[in-house]
């Protein structure tokens, strides 16, 4: 029992970061109605970025790299948004589908090419401390990893709800033309969203390496599929889904790998979603307009 | 000249998987499980013709039927997801697949040693092609005999009642309900030939490279499968075939001095593909050109 206990707790904690790509995915999905394949790629791709600080000032404090990763994963998820989103003309989706796969081989390729596809180890803070709750063992970084997944869910929707930009983009996700009609930019919009979701996937990216230890290129296959998976399982479209379903995905993946070992453990979790396919096809949270 | 045999044996296996996802694609089904097909109709090949000793046709055949079996379980659910959660569904049952084939283990053992499916070692000792004297032009004759069969099957569609309807639930699922096309038949159908096609190429795959595991078959396969006929554009299935060219042999086999960066320039060119012809290389307006081009004496 107790094992079970720090398997779900462990589990939760670490899948604060799902909850953070599965953020970015639905995020993209509810504004633009398209999905962005190449997000987990950029959020690696951002927290490999964090590391050039160490390259610049060696010994430089662990927040640091996670802020320089959190500015790169703005700066790729812009590039990102011009490459496949701004130019393809809105009629053809299969396009920026495949234009987003093109950009996750692209950035996945430039990681291998700058790193020679050798993992690199990644700063961590906090993980020499344990905290004891009761039976239970709450390892430090891991819980600091969840403090600051939460600080940036929080500041999305203080941004989402407080907010001029958030409002804007709110309204281009309900009706775009309507926005249009009302003088919001949606152009400019779209742009802020890429932006917007690639500093999340850029501390998403930077805490998952401190929280395991090492990056490397093989991380964007899995993270991108789990990152899917919350985001169905969510609700496409819907934030405080993503978040539910990141940690549940996170806390059952872990008990998974306590029952069946890690070779199988990545089976389960896609019957995970297939029992929600057949049961809950809308997802936890399931969007309230169908526009198709 | 083998290195070509080569190149050509490599170009009908993607092709098929290419018009596997074509199909699919057909009917607005934007389907990443195509290399799941193509994974079972490998094992159940190779299982057949290396455990049970038997002829590669009828293995192939059975490789088949066994990949449209599954393909046709997928389709019935595929049809309650819509859009792009389909693409996240299939691409999670292609992992599975992948993920399932990670942990079989089924050996016998022949003579000394033991062969069959070794979970994540794979399954090695296909052995089909050189134990039966098989040369490299006759593999590659062999493969495309499957390849253009495939082809014209495809192509006779387009022609036919089928095709239309295929594309006519692509286009737009309510008129087509509403002008009495059967959108269950028709969208799981599509999906059941692909799975059979894909499976057809999977056998031919697993007995032309002998020895094949799990990570052959992964979600960059998956993508290739999807990104030919995108690429190439939907409107005939010669724009598959083109873009398969385009992509094996031009980019992989032609840009080899460039070496490491072959694989950055893959990635890049899909982008600027997609940014320059949205619609595919083949589109309807470079299709209706080649059209005009072609028949001009005979109007004339």
């Amino acid at each position: 029992m107790l094992d079970f206990l720090q398997a779900v707790s462990d589990g939760v904690l670490f899948g604060a970061t799902y909850a953070l790509i599965g953020i970015g995915f639905t995020l993209v999905f509810g504004v633009m109605h398209k999905l962005n394949l190449a997000y987990a790629a950029a959020s690696v791709g951002g927290a490999y970025a964090g590391l050039l600080v160490l390259g610049v000032m060696a010994g430089a404090p662990p927040w640091l790299v996670f802020l320089c990763a959190f500015a790169a994963g703005g700066v790729l998820g812009y590039l990102v948004y011009l490459s496949c989103f701004h130019f393809i003309p809105l009629g053809s989706p299969l396009a920026t589908l495949m234009a987003t796969v093109g950009m996750l081989l692209l950035i996945d390729e430039v990681i291998v090419h700058f790193t020679n596809g050798m993992p690199l180890a990644y700063p961590a803070m906090f993980d020499d401390v344990m905290l004891r709750a009761g039976e239970l063992t709450l390892r430090g970084d891991l819980l600091l990893v969840f403090g600051i997944a939460v600080l940036c869910m929080v500041g999305l929707l203080l941004l989402l709800y407080r907010t001029r930009l958030g409002l804007a983009t709110r309204a281009v996700s309900q009706q775009s033309v309507a926005a249009q009609l009302c003088g919001i930019r949606v152009g400019l919009v779209n742009a802020m969203t890429f932006v917007i979701t690639g500093l999340l996937g850029g501390i998403a990216g930077a805490l998952i390496g401190a929280s395991v230890g090492a990056l490397s290129p093989l991380l964007t296959t899995p993270l991108t599929v789990k990152g899917l998976i919350v985001t169905v399982i969510g609700g496409l479209g819907s934030i405080p889904g993503a978040i539910i379903a990141g940690l549940l995905v996170g806390g059952f993946e872990n008990v998974f790998q306590l029952f069946r070992g890690v070779t199988e453990r990545d089976l389960y979790v896609m019957l995970l979603l297939f029992v929600f396919l057949v049961f809950r096809p809308g997802g936890l949270f399931e969007s309230k307009d169908d526009h198709h | 000249m083998d290195f070509y045999f080569g190149l050509a044996q490599l170009v009908g296996v993607h092709t098929l998987l290419g018009l596997s996802a074509y199909i699919v694609l057909l009917t607005g089904q934007v389907s990443l499980a195509q290399a799941g097909f193509f994974a079972v109709g490998a094992y159940t090949a190779g299982m057949l013709t290396v455990l049970a000793g038997w002829h590669l046709v009828p293995a192939l055949g059975i490789g088949a039927i066994v990949s449209a079996a599954t393909a046709c379980a997928v389709g019935f659910p595929a049809l309650r997801v819509k859009g792009l959660m389909l693409v996240i569904a299939t691409l999670a049952f292609g992992e599975a697949v992948r993920l399932f084939f990670f942990n079989f283990d089924y050996q016998i053992a022949k003579g000394d040693i033991k062969v069959g499916p070794l979970g994540g070692e794979g399954f090695r000792q296909i052995r089909f092609f050189p134990e039966n004297g098989w040369g490299t032009l006759e593999v590659m004759l062999f493969m495309w005999v499957f390849v253009l069969l495939v082809m014209a099957l495809l192509w006779w569609f387009d022609r036919s009642r089928y095709g239309t309807a295929l594309r006519a639930v692509g286009e737009d699922e309510v008129a087509a309900q509403a002008v009495g096309i059967n959108l269950t038949a028709i969208k799981v159908s599509a999906m059941t030939v692909g799975g059979a096609i894909a499976g057809i190429g999977g056998g031919l795959y697993a007995h032309y490279t002998t020895h094949i595991e799990h990570s052959s078959f992964n979600i960059l396969v998956a993508t290739f499968a999807l990104a030919y006929p995108i690429v190439g554009g939907l409107q005939s299935v010669f724009g598959t075939l083109i873009a398969v060219i385009f992509v094996q042999a031009f980019l992989i086999e032609g840009l080899r001095e460039l070496g490491d960066w072959r694989n950055l320039l893959f990635g890049a060119l899909i982008v600027l593909a997609m940014n320059l012809r949205p619609n595919g290389i083949l589109d309807a307006r470079a299709l209706a050109a080649l059209k005009r081009a072609f028949t001009r004496g005979r109007n004339a």
